[in-house]
């Protein structure tokens, strides 16, 4: 194997980061974010990422409960977030 | 057209974007040479660091007036299996017990099977053989002994087990303390402190095993007249056990990566000596031997004292042994003691306390001078007059005699045993940050995430399980 389960990990959320910033800045162009969309949106992008992050370490290290609790933790709230923030964000523009 | 031009117009298009990005990366990657990052990497270390690790110019524990240095004789081991406390029947039959059980296995008991035994076996094989007596807190077994011999001019001893006549001088005590440090993480250890000696942490006096085994009783105790020189520093070593053997507790495979470690620490520390040896100096290697591995690992900045007893490690948490080295060397560079929040944890914490099979770890809310477990009266195996949390080690060792190993259940609950993964390194300087109340929240926080639970027999396969490991070399 020539990386390891963690570097193709950090490899892939960059990838990942790069997406939501570029859907960010998409989006920004489209509906014209105020403060409070892109407060939301921001750190609802982060909660996911970190979500992604946390949930594939632990399967990594070998706790899938650690896993579920993350996406518990941290994917519901990064949703319902990215979704809060979009309806502002819609909601302004008409 | 006019589409292409408002396109071009924007400061940052999408093309463009992605351009500037990928030559950023270029330009990145080439201009920045490895050793800037590398101070950027230290720089922000550093910083981290300095904001959540602080560092004590004395103990940071409270010493009362009466504290006196612990009896070698008082060590649990030497009161049950060298009848130094023969009056304690309790302690006696542990001892008993104890040895028993470690020589049977147990088919019908998954972890304490034929496997699990020859895994343990193995792990304390070294140990066993080379300085059987250093894990009992016995001074001068095998390896571990204190000969500072002195070669004669002509003779050939191929072991360099002696004192150079040319003491070498190292440019400036930093230069000597890297020296040391580098030495002792070459031959084996993972975490590597150096402090004064103390003669509060010093056994007031020694067991000697082989004039009781000799029925010389009147000799079977002697003191510091016979070490053979007087020791200024002691550098403290610390041996990371692994993590899926020490979350089997209380099995075999978990005694297996103690044993592992007490293997691999008698080795490093004699190796270390003979370094210092051969560099013109005395030293001496120790085990649980001489002097109590405990606070000199504080007082080196190894880490904290925590509610179970054990040293807790910033990087690995009480998942380490520890070994010793005395010597006269002192134009070194000293270590500090750290605090990063582990023992404020452990208020709030007790989950080593709610795990305990022997219930011996104390649920007080915070720190004594004096035991409060309901043995107080009679807890010749304290050290007391130190504020700490006083574990009550008859009931432990009452554990492992039931068990027939050394149990681990504390280690493998506490929330500061994680494996090396960045997440785990995120919520340390989280929770290190965090006030108080936090903590309890962070503790309830672990346990639902699932870490910690221990008598879990699915840990057992998760040691064996080949999955994701390579032996094959490729």
């Amino acid at each position: 194997m020539v990386f390891t389960g963690t570097e193709t990990l950090f490899f892939l959320l960059g990838i990942i980061t790069t997406l939501f910033i570029l859907g960010l800045i998409k989006y920004n162009k489209q509906l014209k974010f105020n403060a409070l969309s892109w407060a939301l949106l921001g750190t609802g992008s982060f909660l996911c990422i970190f979500c992604i992050a946390w949930s594939v370490s632990a399967v990594l290290e070998g706790v899938p409960r650690a896993a579920s609790m993350g996406m518990v933790v941290f994917g519901i709230p990064s949703l319902l977030m990215l979704l809060l923030g979009r309806r502002f964000a819609i909601k302004k523009s008409k | 057209m006019n589409k292409k031009n408002s396109e071009g117009s924007n400061a940052i298009n999408r093309r463009n974007f992605l351009k500037l990005g990928a030559a950023g990366a270029a330009i990145g990657a080439v201009a920045f040479p490895a050793k800037a990052k590398e101070e950027i990497i230290n720089k922000i270390n550093e910083k981290t660091a300095g904001d959540f690790i602080k560092t004590h110019d004395k103990f940071p524990y409270e010493i009362n007036e009466d504290y006196k240095p612990h009896s070698n004789k008082d060590i649990m081991f030497t009161g049950s299996f060298w009848n130094f406390h023969s009056e304690d029947e309790d302690v006696i039959n542990s001892g008993k017990e104890f040895s028993y059980k470690t020589f049977m296995h147990f088919e019908e008991k998954k972890g304490f099977d034929q496997l699990s035994k020859a895994m343990n076996a193995g792990g304390w094989a070294l140990h066993n053989t080379v300085s059987p007596l250093g894990s009992q807190a016995i001074s001068g077994s095998g390896i571990l002994k204190w000969d500072q011999y002195r070669k004669k001019e002509g003779e050939f001893i191929p072991h360099h087990d002696w004192i150079n006549e040319s003491q070498y001088q190292f440019g400036n005590k930093q230069e000597a303390a890297d020296a040391i440090k580098r030495a002792a993480r070459l031959y084996g250890a993972d975490l590597v402190g150096i402090t004064h000696r103390d003669k509060r942490w010093d056994y007031t006096d020694f067991v000697d095993a082989q004039a009781i085994m000799e029925g010389r009783h009147e000799d079977a105790v002697y003191g510091w007249e016979r070490f053979p020189f007087e020791p200024k520093s002691v550098i403290v070593m610390a041996f990371e056990m692994d993590y899926e053997a020490i979350a089997t507790a209380p099995t075999d495979i978990q005694g297996a990566g103690a044993g592992a470690e007490y293997s691999s620490m008698t080795k490093t520390a004699y190796q270390l000596s003979i370094f210092l040896k051969q560099l013109g100096y005395h030293a001496i290697p120790c085990s649980n031997d001489t002097g109590l591995s405990i606070p000199y690992a504080i007082a080196a900045g190894l880490g904290e004292g925590s509610r179970m007893g054990n040293l807790i490690t910033y990087k690995y948490g009480p998942r380490v042994r520890l070994a010793k080295v005395y010597t006269d060397f002192d134009f070194t560079e000293y270590d500090k003691p750290i605090e990063f929040g582990a023992m404020e944890f452990c208020k709030n914490c007790m989950r080593c306390a709610d795990a305990c099979p022997g219930k011996a770890i104390s649920f007080d809310k915070e720190p004594s001078f004096y035991p409060t477990h309901e043995n107080k009266d009679n807890a010749w195996y304290n050290a007391q007059g130190i504020k700490k949390y006083y574990m009550d080690a008859k009931k432990c060792f009452h554990t492992w005699g039931e068990f027939g190993t050394d149990c681990g259940s504390c280690m493998a609950s506490c929330p500061y045993n994680k494996p090396d993964f960045w997440h785990h390194r995120l919520v340390d300087k989280i929770t290190a940050a965090m006030p108080g109340p936090v903590h309890d929240f962070m503790r309830e926080m672990d346990e639902l995430f699932g870490y910690g639970d221990v008598g879990n027999l699915e840990k057992i396969d998760v040691f064996y399980n080949p999955k994701g490991r390579s032996y094959n070399g490729h």
